[in-house]
């Protein structure tokens, strides 16, 4: 892990510092089921702000709704009602600029382009010269500097996933969004690399938006956990975690951590206890 | 060991139907029109036989290749305008079906009197070619939305760039597929578009030979094109393996 790539601390704010990164006002999703049913009321007016800078994570078991907030704020859908704002504009807006980046639990990689060419690929997207220098520094950042010239195939789903981090972060985005980028990786794999992207971020504190169910990957990485519940999918309760970063073995290994994670864990097994 | 004798027992099996083809003949089972297969080999080894095959083979193997090329083209071409357009897609789709559906044989006396009979066979081999590559292109133009269409997306591609550095990458595999049809397809509809009048070629050779009862000189022609499809095929079966290992 380098300090080449990250000479920025700030996040990059852009011009419209005076609005939040994201910005969610009462969101309801609704999913067409067929023309007899109900459609299916996937969020149920869902408010939610990100500063500039910080790191959130959505939390929440599987079908809550959590992925479709990410998706609603990459521009992939669109509200049914209410209002998604990023960096104060339309996602599209900001997607056009390309100042976006995203990563999911499938690495989503070309499979026929090297290590090196897959983290290239938002430079050529954006119809930018593809700066050399910064490809290998990111490659270095995610600890694949020997690996440039590999194909997907070639290497680990952690490393694939490695890749994808990169790619993401490739143009500098203004907002970072991972939708359990780990999430298919084994328990050790996924510690060592939230360790890692942990570290990576304190440096850089892009705006992140994380989607997991997994409780202590959020509490770890996360300024703030919104812990999410099902179905309609509505806002249970927030965290802050306001540890110091980065944030090393030493916290994960703390009181403090898992006094936090065994009382989501309680909240996420009984969600009715913690809605406000 | 187990690939050594895999090979070994097809090796076997086509030396067995070998030796049943060349018995039947010997014996005359199956009558004046089975010749031995030594008899077709030595035939096609020897003079004119040698010359007549090889002057036939060219010229059905040349109208093939052009049949060939232009129906990759227009099925490349149709299938990406169903890409680029949607709505076109169901209308193309339905007229390449309804195109496949028509048998060759009716074709021909039609494309005689409106190409000519020396374009029949290239335009009938385009129309088996470009058919397989258009299933196989459309098919792997509409494979369902990957969470790399989301990540392409994501990154604001522009359609242009989605196309060139997504879809048609992804597509390469199937492209060869069709195309291992494709050329079996095509020298199969030069053979046929030569019965309708051509003046060289396979096809020619068949109907002459037929005619003037010239058993041996059939047999030799019908397993001269039969060869050149297998190797077409086999060698073009090769080069989509070799892509499936690179493209995906």
């Amino acid at each position: 892990m380098s300090g080449a790539v990250v000479d920025n601390g700030r996040p990059s704010r852009g011009t419209d510092a005076g609005h939040a990164a994201v910005e969610l006002r009462g969101v309801v999703k609704e999913f067409p089921l067929s023309r007899r049913r109900e459609p299916l009321r996937a969020l149920d007016g869902v408010d939610l702000t990100i500063a500039h800078g910080e790191f959130v994570a959505l939390l929440g078991p599987s079908g809550c709704g959590k992925s479709t907030v990410l998706r609603m704020i990459a521009g992939l859908e669109a509200p049914t009602a209410g209002s998604v704002e990023v960096a104060g504009g339309a996602p599209a807006a900001l997607i056009e600029r390309h100042r976006l980046g995203v990563a999911f639990q499938d690495a989503a990689l070309l499979p026929w382009a090297t290590a090196w060419d897959n983290v290239a690929l938002p430079f050529r997207l954006a119809g930018r010269p593809v700066p050399e220098e910064r490809v290998r520094a990111l490659l270095e950042t995610v600890g694949l500097e020997g690996f440039a010239r590999a194909r997907p195939k070639q290497l680990s789903g952690g490393m694939r996933q490695r890749i994808s981090i990169a790619r993401a972060m490739a143009l500098e985005p203004d907002v970072l969004l991972l939708d359990e980028p780990f999430g298919a990786l084994d328990a050790v794999t996924r510690r060592r690399l939230n360790l890692e992207l942990g570290a990576v971020w304190a440096r850089l504190r892009t705006t992140t938006v994380l989607v997991t169910h997994d409780v202590a990957e959020a509490v770890q990485l996360a300024d703030r956990v919104v812990v999410m519940t099902g179905r309609p999918g509505a806002l249970a309760h927030v965290e802050p975690v306001s540890a110091p970063r980065p944030r090393g073995e030493d916290f994960t290994r703390g009181h403090a951590f898992h006094e936090v994670v065994d009382r989501l864990v309680a909240l996420l097994d009984d969600p009715s206890d913690g809605r406000r | 060991m187990t690939g050594a004798r895999r090979f070994g027992t097809g090796v076997l099996g086509v030396g067995v139907l070998l030796g049943v083809l060349e018995l039947v003949g010997r014996t005359g089972a199956a009558g004046d029109t089975w010749p031995p297969l030594s008899s077709v080999l030595s035939y096609g080894a020897g003079e004119p036989g040698r010359v007549i095959l090889a002057r036939a083979t060219r010229a059905t193997v040349a109208e093939a290749a052009t049949g060939l090329l232009a129906g990759v083209l227009a099925g490349v071409a149709a299938a990406g305008l169903g890409l680029v357009v949607p709505w076109l897609r169901a209308g193309m789709s339905q007229l390449a079906v309804l195109l496949s559906t028509v048998p060759l044989i009716a074709l021909g006396p039609v494309l005689v009197t409106t190409v000519g009979n020396e374009r029949t066979p290239p335009v009938i081999a385009a129309l088996g070619a470009g058919f397989a590559v258009f299933v196989a292109m459309s098919s792997a133009f509409s494979a369902p939305r990957t969470s790399l269409d989301d990540v392409f997306e994501v990154l604001g591609a522009s359609r242009a760039s989605t196309l060139a550095r997504l879809r048609a990458p992804a597509a390469v595999p199937a492209f060869f597929d069709g195309l291992a049809l494709a050329a079996p397809a095509a020298l199969l509809g030069a053979v046929v578009g030569e019965w309708f009048g051509a003046p060289r070629g396979i096809g020619v050779l068949l109907v002459s030979s037929m005619q003037n009862f010239a058993v041996v000189q059939l047999w030799a022609a019908a397993l001269c094109v039969s060869l050149v499809s297998l190797a077409a095929y086999g060698t073009l079966t090769g080069v989509r393996r070799a892509s499936v290992r690179r493209f995906t």
